[in-house]
């Protein structure tokens, strides 16, 4: 592209400017302060400290903070197994041409994804609840032998936040994958149906390549968001600011959460926020080099 | 697409497909069907059934004892009303600026040559990978020292600027906006604001009612973002009012689903309305780019 | 117009139909600035008797009035500390529960929200008039954050319907192992799945209150007077090793419906828990949330550990505060004062909540040794107020939430540990213990010291 003579040297900046100010002020002045923040102690904004290194080093022994990281791990492979199936299942099962009422279905599958995580929790809350809730309520009469007092949310946290986001995620995954096999070309399918391929080899060896990228970006996707996970835990172990029994739900960002708005102290959660950061970075930086490897 | 006529009579397989996707699409929607009869139900009841409650009418359900109490008791007694425009207002408002912005904005990096574009683009990218919660924070110190705490402005501004969203206009100016159309208007004279307004962004339709129904869903659905900026009640939406509720009248089931559903309902209906172009607004990024 | 109207798709004319109406709408609507004072309270009794008492202020006091507001804990608590961390809008009179004061007092004594009432109380000669104890939650570096609200003595809640039905005499009872051994006929199977209906105490390793309130009523304790964690003594482990031993295993008695969780209303009702330990509020729970079932429960005081042992122990707490935003801090106090020390709101406060006031002063009013039909004519006031003196005393350590916390956690893990060994003796389970409580210890010490604002204080 030519640079035009006929617009002002100025008009490029006028129409980047709403954007450019508002990104300045509320991100990257942000990111720069938080930088900042990881080397003090705050008690709200009004009142802080320099602490030096010692948000850093207390980062490292800081016991809840594993604890959370090892929570937010579970659940980060957890989704990973079960979120990237189960929307690739739906996906194959729609990806027919001799099916009826597609955009039906994928309307149904999707819908969850549409419901807010506050609302989501209230449902959730009520759902898995004990002896009354429609989880154990329907599994008793299904199965008498089910306990109807299952501890869903006293005992199986991570079971219970899993199978929240699973129906949440999967129709929304599953949107990305489906789009990705329609773009799988036919011709390649019927030379591989031609030369004596079953389905699965022809899946196999045919679609999976061809959806890899997609697939790529979705393990991006799920890791990145499961490793923020905050809102789900955060409602509904409201009672405990998130927690959750013995600490079962808390998760990283929950704990950013819980120190910088429940004990003000801004400087601690911006430390934890940028190991966060290094983390999802790192991450992004292997699958990427992982995925140019594979392709080549 | 195949034509009808190539289409197969149902095949064993074909019904075994039609099983799976009713018994999954059961399951995705069954929270909802038991949240609809839930919200129906009068506490007597509520224990009573897992879904309807029985009785003699039609399909052994005793429709009679159902009722609409709770949902008029929302909108009667309990602050429901003020927190759906607050809703409204903060999603709708929110998403038209957003849009705007990163619309324009992707206009000017991808339309136009000038010195530091290339260094904007990187860096305003480069944030992407940035966590929300790392910005948390900060962002929460800034919005105090601007007076922005328990003020709309401090939900609207900074939802106006996601890097992710510019990234989307850029591609698809990129894409469907032709330089040529720019300079032959420019040409007759037409004004750079008028350009952008008439020309360019009517070519990217679909581009726009995509984002503007994926910032309207998400700002519909925030709770953190509200619940750090905005205090009074009077200011608060949904999201918040609701789970406030739900701690208020914990026992309450039937008034906490219906307020649920109601919360839930709207944007649904715009989800509805809008699909084709949310889908594929959402996969564009990811599938084609 | 219709080329217009085409340019954009119909779904993105109503969002923008949306904004325009929402925004004149919102215009329109501004938000109402409030006469006088706000008062928050997060309970729906304390709402009921602020209310009656602001009504009676308002008519007096037409220049200062009292708007009350129920609100959630969890709102309370975000607002205030919002509004303490950074100025925005709060009420001018703030009921704070115990769970909720923490983090007020975790920074700098001069960012604390709330006016400092040491002054005031010793002025007034308050101080002497009110039970001592009852200041402790809210006392933080020797100054006094709010007017106390309660003693909160605990009892022993039960079943009287269930318990007489199967004609067990409870008159002997004095210490938990004969509670355990005299009701242990009531754990019942009713539904044939091979699994109790009922279970003897309220209580489960996963919650936030009932190890800690058998802890103080045996002796141990959570902190020292001067606030220092005292997770880790060796009575805390003796004591705990037994709780396990009620939560899991072949002698399990110990189940819990949570109070404020959502199904517990109906757990209560069935008789899923026969005994429940039952500060004063409780009563007021019970009576608002089953009206139906008067004569259905009683209370006890609590059966002793040891022989001789205290029969009570601790359970919540209110304070009431003036927050340094408020424009009317003069007629903030004077209310206060009118809400939390006359004669006729400690009456209301018995009547509507079933709480005992810490108002020594108005100790000996009639109404404390009426009878009270619904819970079989006892004379529930006085058997609270005998109790009073052996309430152990209430922390107010900004860490007292997160060491609530980890004894829940420590506990949910030694009966862990004892299903996994099948260890199911107190005995066999109290090194555990110790080493369990050493660990949460040290967590919540390294917590403690990383607080540069207590560190200057110290």
């Amino acid at each position: 592209m030519k640079a035009s003579r006929l617009h002002s040297p100025w008009t490029p900046w006028l129409f980047l400017a709403p954007f450019l100010l508002s990104f300045a002020v509320f991100f990257a002045w942000p990111a720069v302060r938080s930088l900042m923040l990881a080397f003090e102690q705050t008690y709200g904004p009004k009142t802080t400290a320099f602490v030096g290194l010692t948000n850093l080093r207390f980062l490292a022994h800081d016991p809840f903070l594993w604890t959370a990281v090892g929570n937010t791990v579970v659940f980060a492979l957890a989704a990973v197994l079960l979120q990237i199936p189960a929307a690739l299942g739906l996906a194959l099962l729609l990806n027919r041409s001799d099916l009826r009422g597609r955009r039906f279905f994928r309307l149904v599958f999707f819908s969850p994804s549409i419901v807010g995580l506050a609302f989501v929790a209230i449902m959730f809350s009520f759902m898995l609840e004990k002896r009354t809730g429609l989880v154990n309520g329907s599994l008793h009469q299904l199965f008498p032998a089910w306990n109807p007092d299952f501890p869903w949310l006293e005992r199986y946290v991570m079971p219970s936040l899993v199978l929240a986001q699973l129906w949440i995620s999967a129709g929304f995954y599953m949107v990305y994958l489906l789009a990705a096999l329609q773009n799988v070309p036919g011709e390649l399918l019927d030379a591989a149906n031609i030369d004596g391929a079953g389905p699965w080899q022809r899946f196999w060896h045919v679609t999976l390549p061809e959806i890899r990228p997609v697939l790529n970006i979705i393990l991006l996707l799920v890791v990145t968001g499961s490793f923020q996970l905050f809102d789900l835990p955060y409602l509904l172990y409201n009672d405990t600011s998130g927690s959750g029994p013995d600490n079962h739900a808390l998760t990283v960002v929950t704990y950013l959460f819980q120190t910088g708005f429940r004990s003000g102290d801004l400087g601690y959660a911006s430390a934890i926020g940028w190991m966060l950061t290094l983390v999802l970075v790192g991450f992004a930086l292997v699958q990427r080099r992982l995925a140019q490897r594979n392709e080549t | 697409m195949s034509l009808p006529s190539h289409r197969p009579l149902l095949r064993p397989g074909t019904l075994v497909i039609y099983a799976l996707l009713g018994f999954f699409g059961l399951l995705t929607l069954m929270p909802f069907f038991w949240m609809i009869c839930a919200s129906l139900k009068t506490p007597a009841d509520f224990f009573s059934s897992q879904f309807l409650p029985p009785g003699d009418g039609l399909f052994g359900v005793g429709w009679d004892r159902l009722s609409l109490a709770q949902y008029v008791r929302l909108f009667r007694e309990l602050p429901v009303p003020r927190a759906m425009l607050n809703s409204i207002f903060l999603a709708s408002v929110g998403s038209v600026f957003a849009t705007l912005f990163c619309a324009a904005g992707g206009y000017a990096l991808a339309k136009f040559k000038f010195p530091g574009r290339e260094l904007i683009t990187t860096l305003i990218l480069g944030t992407v990978v940035l966590p929300a919660a790392l910005l948390l924070s900060p962002k929460f110190e800034t919005l105090f020292h601007l007076h922005l705490v328990d003020h709309y402005l401090g939900i609207f501004l900074p939802a106006a600027a996601p890097a992710f969203g510019l990234y989307l206009f850029r591609q698809s100016m990129v894409n469907s906006v032709p330089a040529d159309i720019i300079e032959s208007a420019r040409i007759d004279g037409c004004g750079e604001v008028r350009i952008f307004f008439t020309i360019v962004l009517p070519l990217i339709r679909p581009m726009i009612s995509a984002y503007l129904v994926i910032v309207f869903i998400a700002l519909w659905n925030d709770f953190i973002t509200p619940q750090i900026v905005l205090q009074s009640p009077e200011l608060q939406p949904l999201p918040l009012v609701i789970f406030e509720l739900k701690g208020l009248y914990g026992a309450e089931y039937s008034m906490i689903m219906a307020g649920t559903l109601v919360s839930i309902a709207p944007v649904m209906f715009l989800f509805l309305l809008l699909q084709r172009e949310f889908i594929s607004g959402l996969t564009s990024g990811a599938v084609k780019g | 117009m219709r080329a217009l109207l085409k340019l954009f798709s119909p779904g993105l004319w109503l969002v923008l139909l949306m904004a325009v109406a929402s925004t004149v709408l919102v215009a329109l609507l501004p938000v109402r600035p409030s006469r006088g004072m706000q008062m928050w309270v997060f309970d729906a009794n304390h709402f009921k008797i602020a209310t009656t008492i602001a009504a009676g202020w308002n008519r007096e006091h037409p220049d200062t009035p009292v708007e009350v507001k129920q609100v959630t804990g969890a709102a309370i608590q975000t607002r205030m500390l919002s509004a303490f961390y950074s100025g925005t809008p709060v009420a001018d009179l703030i009921e704070v529960e115990r769970s909720m004061i923490g983090q007020v007092f975790a920074g700098p004594v001069a960012d604390i929200g709330f006016v400092d009432l040491t002054e005031r109380l010793d002025r007034e000669g308050l101080r002497s008039q009110i039970n001592e104890p009852s200041f402790s939650p809210w006392t933080s570096r020797g100054h006094v954050f709010g007017l106390p609200h309660d003693v909160h003595p605990v009892m022993l809640a039960y079943r009287a319907d269930l318990v007489e039905a199967a004609g067990i005499d409870m008159s002997k009872i004095e210490t938990w192992d004969d509670y355990f051994r005299v009701l242990r006929p009531l754990m019942v199977d009713l539904d044939g799945d091979g699994r109790p209906d009922r279970y003897l105490l309220n209580s489960s390793p996963n919650t936030l209150f009932y190890h800690e309130v058998l802890l103080l009523q045996s002796g141990g304790r959570l902190f020292d007077e001067s606030n220092h964690p005292t997770l880790n003594q060796p009575r805390n482990a003796h004591i705990i090793a037994q709780l396990a031993t009620w939560y899991t295993g072949p002698n399990q008695v110990a189940a819990e419906a949570p109070v404020g969780g959502i199904s517990s209303l109906q757990l209560i009702r069935q008789g899923y828990v026969i005994g429940m330990l039952a500060p004063d509020w409780f009563a007021g729970f019970i009576r608002l949330s089953f009206p139906d079932m008067a004569g259905k429960f009683k209370f006890r005081p609590l059966p002793a550990w040891e022989k001789g042992g205290r029969r009570t122990s601790v359970l919540g707490g209110t304070m009431l505060g003036i927050t340094k935003a408020s424009r009317n801090q003069e007629a903030a106090w004077a209310f206060a004062k009118r809400l939390y020390l006359s004669a006729d709101s400690a009456k209301l406060l018995y009547e509507v909540d079933g709480i005992v006031t810490p108002i020594k002063a108005n100790w000996h009013l009639p109404f404390f040794d009426r009878p009270d039909p619904f819970f079989c004519n006892l004379p529930m006031g006085r058997m609270f107020l005998q109790l009073a003196p052996d309430v152990p005393v209430r922390p107010s350590s900004p860490y007292y939430v997160l060491t609530q916390q980890l004894l829940s956690s420590v506990v949910i893990r030694l009966c862990q540990y004892a299903d996994e060994h099948h260890t199911w003796t107190a005995a066999g389970l109290e090194p555990e213990a110790q080493r369990l409580l050493d660990e949460a210890q040290a967590k919540v010490e390294a917590q403690i010291n990383r607080n540069t604002f207590l560190r200057d204080a110290r």
